[in-house]
């Protein structure tokens, strides 16, 4: 291979290289932020789901199931909201914002992660103060379709609702006071209630009967 | 070339049936067993891979000339990956719901071995319209072949359309696991064979 060969190849690889990378930079620069804030509008409206009735809904704190960052919430309702008129710094309108005055929880929510047959399924469960469960969503998972992906159907969540942790246990028949696996996808069921699900409740009741307490 | 003398229809014609990238060539067939255990699954990935091949075929077509022969291997990786991220980008943006369903399937889009052998075979050779014809026509033959699996196994697996109940009582549940896919795939291809072979003189036997 002569050295303009080479040189030849090697501009080759470089142009094409360069410019696939930046039309793909360019893709990427103008589709992220709109991705990022309709991603956190999910998750707000999510969460919002999971507590109709709750006023606001704040982050208490953060844990760590099998190392991904996950956050635990409280549901809580206002006594009295105050309207304040501020006044936008930018536009120079004015705006309402609302103050909550003497809130109160009405529940918990955590999000929670559970290991399944061939992703880890991101769940979103709330409980009220007595730690029973309103709600589940699956927020994202990546279990085969057609058998895993049952585990986002109404027959399977609903069984969640009005349990306690030490309902939380799978078994593969007919069932009222536990959770029914579903057929095919007994794994990905365990690894919502069992992995996700329980370990999440169990952590508020953790956090937050043992704050009471110290 | 003999392919230079047929005409845009043919070429079209061509990958929808004379060299179908599953029943024919037997190409890419690991997503014809993953992806077409419900009707949703496997039109949404055909329509994908549609826009993939038919863009990835105009593209090394229209750089065929620039494109030093030595180093194209890397270069098609470049524009096939190129394509399938900014698909990729561009529905988690602006589809997200689609996006949910399908996100899953659509970077394994990169390793799809008939676009491939398309752009080295086809376009890498050919004028830009033809290639556009020739990739027009094995993305929706492979679109074709996705149907046609997953209306059997969606409908014997779970006795569903496009996840529309139609048949009650017990589905053969094994349509919807691998095996099911092996089989339908399988028994398909066969069939294909036999009817070319019946009917229009074919040789009969997929690949060459």
């Amino acid at each position: 291979m002569t050295t303009k060969e080479m040189a030849k190849i090697t501009f080759n690889l470089v142009v094409i290289y360069v410019v696939g990378g930046l039309i793909m930079a360019f893709v990427y620069a103008k589709t992220s932020p709109i991705m990022f804030i309709k991603a956190k509008e999910e998750k707000e409206a999510a969460l919002k789901l999971m507590m109709p009735e709750a006023d606001k809904i704040a982050v208490l704190g953060d844990w760590k199931p099998h190392d991904k960052h996950a956050e635990y919430y409280a549901a809580r309702t206002c006594g009295e909201i105050k309207i304040t008129q501020v006044k936008d710094e930018k536009t120079g309108e004015m705006k309402d914002e609302e103050e909550c005055l003497n809130p109160s929880d009405i529940g918990y929510i955590v999000e929670g992660f559970g290991k399944g047959y061939s992703s880890y399924i991101h769940v979103l469960a709330s409980v009220d103060k007595n730690f029973i469960l309103k709600k589940i969503s699956i927020l994202g998972h990546g279990e085969t379709p057609g058998l895993g992906d049952e585990i986002e159907k109404d027959n399977f969540l609903n069984q969640f609702v009005g349990k306690g942790v030490d309902n939380l246990v799978v078994i593969k028949r007919e069932t009222e006071d536990k959770i029914q696996a579903i057929t095919g996808a007994t794994i990905s069921s365990r690894a919502v209630t069992e992995d996700g699900v329980r370990n999440g409740v169990i952590l508020l009741k953790e956090k937050l009967l043992g704050e009471v307490k110290g | 070339m003999s392919l230079q003398k047929k005409s845009n229809w043919d070429l079209i014609k061509n990958g929808m049936f004379g060299e179908n990238t599953i029943f024919r060539m037997a190409i890419s067939l690991c997503p014809s067993i993953a992806v077409t255990n419900g009707m949703k699954n496997g039109v949404a990935l055909g329509i994908c891979v549609v826009f993939v091949q038919t863009m990835v075929n105009v593209t090394v077509s229209l750089l065929r000339n620039f494109i030093h022969p030595k180093i194209r291997i890397p270069i098609f990786m470049l524009i096939i990956a190129g394509y399938v991220t900014i698909i990729d980008l561009l529905m988690a943006t602006y589809a997200r719901p689609i996006y949910k369903e399908i996100g899953l399937y659509i970077q394994i889009i990169v390793a799809f071995a008939s676009i491939f052998a398309r752009a080295e075979v086809f376009a890498n050779k050919n004028k830009v319209w033809s290639s556009f014809c020739d990739g027009l026509g094995m993305g929706v033959g492979f679109l074709l072949a996705m149907i046609v699996i997953s209306f059997f196994r969606e409908l014997l697996g779970k006795g569903e359309l496009f996840e529309y109940s139609l048949i009650s009582g017990n589905p053969l549940l094994i349509m919807i696991l691998p095996a099911g896919g092996f089989l339908a795939v399988g028994l398909l291809m066969g069939f294909f064979n036999w009817v070319d072979m019946r009917f229009f003189g074919g040789k009969g036997a997929s690949g060459v």
